[in-house]
């Protein structure tokens, strides 16, 4: 199916969603966790860990693979729809039959509903880009009637060897200034940098948010730590953590993992006969920017998330005391304060994220953030940003559910200049 | 003559994560020899010295890769020496005259031989 352009919400002023609680998450479903795929063992494939995620989601949902009626994919969990496999090194497609790799380092709409046997899917949609995104993209294409009963996979994985270290051909544009010496995460520490000059604040202020996150990513049971790295992550750990570039640590930056989760997604009156308590979708908002000069600055990292927040406000119809739940994007840890000054969540105001952070962030205090633990605390699958505020509202996080009175969250990413907003609720209204 | 052996994890130690082809048998083999044993790895200090409890090891140090030098420091030995599968290794080695294997070279145990040079 070739892809879908102008769904996106990204035109000001966006205005209230017009199937605002007229769409709902009903189900969710995730395979295990591992590290990376062996490229042999066919079970851990991408596609089979997509299955087991459609499948369980399915079962969450109540629902028979008959009832489906679209699924809509991030075929490669990367932005550009690409394999993540083309992130790594060269390499040769496996001996026939598999002369693609759909259904190992990515997984289209089309190869899972074959897989699936879903003898009833009229739309099918593999263009979903990162996880923000591609949630969406579905939640649109419900709204716009294109599919009722839509499984939404995102599959993210991992390889052995070192990624982004494939050798280019071409720098062009901008890029030849910044390619030949790596300016994608100097950058991020650039503008971090940037940040802590501006407002007084040092790196080391960082380290009761990350080690929160993995407290909270712990009790999560598909995280990847959960699964395989148990021992409690310290404030010790993160300030000894090495540097990647200069105000980016080793201990900012999410592990790359091997897993997918999968979302069941219809309209809130189908919702209504299925298992799980309906989390309604009362928005969601894209933005991208590009920077003015060769590289991201603090200030425009911090007018573009304005501008992302804004957007949500106006097309949720909510203010920030409405929000209870909140989750921004984490990937890098040192992003999460952009989204949250912006949004104002707990009266944040530009400048005061550090010292929200060595507050009360827990698990069970007054102000939750990231209660999934985020990547930072799960790994990079990135699905703990809707699976964890969906239960969160339906009451069934165990562990980590919170203490405050859950009704609205809002999870942001990935990063400013390209990011999407959700905006969940337990009401339509 | 003391010799301070400094191991990388991930990539090198069978117990990392991908495993390496330095057994935990050749680690407990330098120790009981009077080497002075301890890691330097990207991985969390606490996920390191839960490593070493897992194996029922006590080791001189545990750092983290770039604080190499610390290690350096506060560890007293006659000689130095770092093993890793990364050019980070390499990197921390060098910078801090630290002799180095690489990871495919440390299966062979090249510090018994030094040893036997006394």
């Amino acid at each position: 199916m070739a892809r879908e352009i102008g769904w996106e919400r990204n035109v000001d002023p966006v205005g209230i969603w017009e199937h605002r609680g007229k769409v709902a998450l009903v189900g969710r479903g995730h395979s295990t966790t591992d590290r990376r795929w062996d490229g042999v063992s066919m079970d851990k494939t991408l596609g089979a860990y997509a299955m087991v995620a459609a499948q369980a989601a399915m079962e969450d949902a109540g629902i028979s693979p008959d009832e489906v009626d679209g699924v809509i994919t991030s075929a490669g969990g990367q932005p550009g729809h690409r394999s993540f496999g083309e992130q790594w090194a060269p390499r040769p497609y496996f001996d026939p039959p598999y002369d693609t790799e759909d259904g190992l380092t990515f997984v289209t709409a089309e190869w899972l509903s074959r897989q699936l046997g879903l003898r009833n899917v009229k739309y099918l949609n593999s263009h979903g880009e990162t996880f923000w995104n591609l949630m969406g993209l579905a939640f649109q294409a419900v709204g716009d009637g294109r599919c009722e009963v839509c499984l939404v996979p995102y599959p993210n994985g991992n390889l052995e060897g070192r990624y982004h270290q494939a050798e280019g051909l071409s720098a062009p544009g901008a890029a030849q200034w910044s390619s030949p010496w790596g300016w994608g995460l100097s950058g991020q520490g650039f503008v971090f940098d940037q940040y802590c000059r501006k407002y007084g604040s040092n790196h080391d202020r960082m380290a009761p948010f990350v080690v929160q996150e993995r407290k909270n990513g712990l009790l999560w049971p598909h995280s990847y730590y959960a699964l395989h790295e148990p021992e409690p992550f310290t404030e010790e750990d993160y300030v000894n953590g090495r540097w990647i570039a200069k105000g980016l640590s080793i201990f900012d930056c999410d592990r790359p993992v091997q897993a997918a989760a999968c979302y069941v997604v219809t309209t809130a009156e189908r919702a209504r006969d299925m298992r799980q308590k309906p989390v309604y979708v009362l928005d969601h908002t894209e933005g991208m920017f590009q920077p003015r000069s060769l590289v991201q600055t603090l200030e425009e990292s911090e007018e573009w998330s304005d501008i992302l927040a804004k957007r949500a406000y106006a097309g949720s119809g909510l203010r920030p005391g409405d929000i209870d739940l909140f989750s921004p994007y984490d990937g890098f840890a040192i992003n999460a304060q952009y989204f949250l000054e912006a949004f104002g969540w707990r009266g944040v105001k530009r400048g005061e994220a550090h010292d929200f952070y060595a507050g009360d962030i827990s698990l069970h205090g007054p102000n939750p953030l990231n209660s999934g633990g985020g990547n930072m605390g799960t790994g990079r699958m990135r699905t703990a940003f809707v699976t964890d505020p969906m239960e969160q509202l339906q009451g069934r996080a165990g562990d980590r559910q919170v203490k405050v009175d859950a009704n609205v969250a809002v999870t942001i990413g990935v990063l400013p200049g390209n990011a999407c907003t959700l905006v969940f609720s337990t009401s339509p209204d | 003559m003391k010799i301070l052996l400094s191991f990388d994890i991930d990539g090198t130690l069978e117990l990392g994560d991908p495993p390496g082809g330095v057994t935990v048998e050749m680690v407990r083999r330098a120790h009981e020899q009077g080497f002075i044993i301890g890691s330097c790895s990207d991985r969390p200090l606490s996920s390191q010295r839960a490593m070493w409890e897992r194996i029922d090891m006590v080791p001189a140090f545990v750092a983290s890769k770039h604080q190499l030098g610390d290690v350096k420091m506060k560890v007293s030995a006659d000689a130095y020496y770092h093993m890793g599968d990364r050019d980070t290794d390499f990197q921390a080695a060098e910078e801090n005259d630290f002799g180095f294997w690489w990871a495919h070279e440390a299966v062979a145990e090249p510090w018994l031989a030094l040893q036997e040079d006394e």
